[in-house]
């Protein structure tokens, strides 16, 4: 490592509720590591070192949704630190799956889980994503994140630029990729809905998508929910599977259906 | 004008002979039901019995994302390395016609070095074809090509009547006169006669492409459009699949660990959100009304007055490939006031009711 560690980007990799998928897909980029390593001053990233310092920061890529109390208190302590707080994947800018109950859900599901315990190190809270919390900068969705997302994310960060997003949804790469339209096979798809940048990996296989880099901005939920309707799913299944990855930040439109159903 | 003949089964050894060591690509069936335009080495992947490729050919000369150069903070450095010779085997009419468009389009004014570089290392062989309900080139007049190829191959079952359209298509022949007949005999033309007269009538949409214009002028505020924005998914896929859509975004691509940055072009589409984003965060078009209307205008009316015909070349792309029923053929009909049996129709009942 070189000794000018001052002048590099200090950044800290944090984990809290979640398959911890996006920090692996730091590993994983294993012909970038080193260069990563040597660009930035990685202060703590747990799965991958173990002298970890909780110091200041210049970047925190925080994965995970917030479900317990001492992650709200670790969440927070991350913003004192740190110049810059991205959501690192979905279950940071969304919540994830996790997070797909409403409140009363949740309840019902954790008594259902863990009965009457008493959980002595810290108490469970309702999953949300990180910005339910605290201020976030950045978001860079992803169930996980893509290493073309993240390598970019951070060279342009090292460069003092913020990231490319990817505004677009899943259709435009999976049209790039010449796939037939699986809406148009009577596929219940939710590539209109979501956030391109998996590359289409699913329509690519002919698996419709299943929403998991989240919602895409300005997606256009309302004729999709009727076009799948059109097509002979039940609007339960429907609402079920555009659930699945958008969590807390669908809920407004859920609830405006719920009432049109009743 | 020239033109010979050509027996079936001499197609592939033409087509070895020309090939050299340049790229072919035709058309390759997918999925057991839509076709891409694909390179090929074994020419038994090609299928001719197509009516429309998913991707319309421009991809094989702009890519979906390609490198235009490469810049450090001293110099930047063009970057062609994505094209070379290529020759296009099986392409129809309308998209012959999508790349004349294009090269008037990509030398108005400003010339787009990119296009014009990978047009000059292309040679297209063209190849005849038979409309299904979504064909709309007899209405743009882009079913028959008289200019725009080296070679044409019309199907008369066991043969092919060859035009050649260019001194480099005749140059091609000249590789292998041996394969080809010079003399067409009276049942040939008869034949020919006859396949053009049936293909004609083989029509069912016929759209009023002359009225566009004005109907776009004139209903510019209609209600038609709130309701094709209602039901408007946003995907982009309409622009994607258009033969002659051009739009696109340049994205700096810095790299780990060297001192440049990869300038990539990328296709965009002005059906999609972002695209009308400009600093500060604003949108010119962000509502999806506002974005197809933008799409239809260049489609049905402000080609004309420029060049003297639509955007649009009647492929039909469009018509196969949005989820929710909007392309040219219902916006056209729906414009000349027709009742159009439309999912976007359907849902403005749905919703309203």
């Amino acid at each position: 490592m070189s000794k000018n560690n001052d002048k590099k980007l200090k950044i800290g990799i944090y984990e809290l509720t979640g398959c911890a998928g996006d920090g692996l897909l730091i590993l994983d980029c294993e012909m970038e590591l080193v260069d990563i390593f040597q660009a930035a001053d990685i202060q703590s990233f747990l799965m991958a070192k173990s002298d970890n310092i909780d110091g200041e920061l210049d970047i925190a890529l925080v994965e995970g949704s917030v479900s317990t109390e001492r992650e709200i208190e670790e969440l927070k302590d991350i913003r004192k630190r740190a110049q810059v707080v991205v959501a690192f994947g979905l279950c940071a800018t969304h919540g994830g799956i996790q997070a797909r109950f409403s409140e009363e859900e949740w309840q019902k599901n954790l008594k259902e889980v863990y009965g009457d315990i008493e959980m002595s190190h810290t108490k469970a809270v309702h999953s949300k994503p990180i910005d339910e919390y605290i201020d976030v900068d950045l978001y860079l969705p992803g169930c996980p994140v893509s290493k073309d997302q993240f390598l970019n994310f951070l060279v342009r960060a090292l460069g003092g630029s913020p990231p490319e997003v990817y505004p677009n949804p899943v259709c435009v790469t999976c049209k790039y990729n010449e796939n037939d339209c699986l809406l148009l096979k009577g596929i219940p798809c939710l590539g209109p809905l979501t956030a391109d940048g998996c590359g289409a990996i699913c329509p690519n296989h002919n698996v419709p998508c299943y929403g998991c880099w989240g919602p895409a901005e300005g997606a256009n939920f309302t004729s999709e929910f009727y076009l799948l309707q059109e097509k002979g799913f039940d609007m339960e299944a429907i609402k079920k599977r555009m659930a699945n990855y958008s969590g807390t930040k669908l809920q407004e439109f859920f609830e405006k259906f719920k009432k049109e159903s009743q | 004008m020239k033109i010979v003949k050509l027996k079936k089964d001499n197609l592939f050894p033409f087509l070895e002979a020309i090939k050299g060591d340049a790229e072919l690509w035709a058309p390759v069936k997918k999925d057991d039901a839509k076709h891409t335009f694909q390179p090929v080495d074994d020419f038994s992947q090609i299928d001719l019995d197509y009516t429309r490729t998913i991707l319309p050919p421009r991809k094989i000369l702009l890519p979906a994302k390609f490198n235009m150069y490469q810049a450090s903070k001293s110099e930047f450095t063009s970057d062609f390395s994505h094209i070379s010779k290529k020759i296009i085997f099986g392409i129809h009419p309308c998209d012959i016609h999508a790349f004349l468009t294009m090269d008037k389009f990509y030398s108005y004014e400003i010339e787009d070095p990119y296009w014009l570089e990978a047009r000059k290392n292309l040679v297209l062989l063209g190849h005849s074809c038979w409309p299904d309900e979504n064909c709309m080139c007899k209405s743009t007049n882009t079913h028959v090509v008289e200019e725009g190829y080296d070679l044409f191959f019309t199907d008369l079952e066991d043969t092919y009547v060859v035009w050649i359209g260019s001194s480099r298509g005749d140059d091609l022949i000249r590789e292998k006169p041996e394969l080809f007949e010079e003399d067409l005999t009276d049942t040939d033309i008869q034949k020919f006669i006859q396949r053009r007269e049936n293909r004609d009538k083989a029509f069912t949409t016929e759209i009023n492409f002359a009225a566009m214009p004005d109907l776009m002028e004139l209903k510019y505020n209609d209600a038609l459009w709130e309701k094709l924005g209602d039901a408007c998914l946003a995907c982009g896929s309409c622009t994607n699949v258009c033969p002659t859509c051009n739009c696109y975004n340049v994205e700096d691509r810095p790299v780990l660990g060297k001192d440049f940055s990869n300038i990539q072009r990328c296709w965009d589409a002005c059906t999609l959100e972002n695209y009308s984003g400009v600093a500060g965060g604003e949108n010119f078009r962000e509502k999806r009304a506002d974005r197809l209307k933008l799409w239809y205008t260049h489609k049905l009316q402000s080609y004309i007055s420029k060049y003297g015909k639509p955007a649009c070349v009647g492929c039909g792309r469009c018509v196969a490939t949005c989820p929710v029923d909007i392309n040219v053929k219902t916006v056209a009909q729906s414009l000349d006031g027709n009742e159009v049996d439309s999912f976007w129709d359907r849902l403005s009942k749905e919703v309203t009711k």
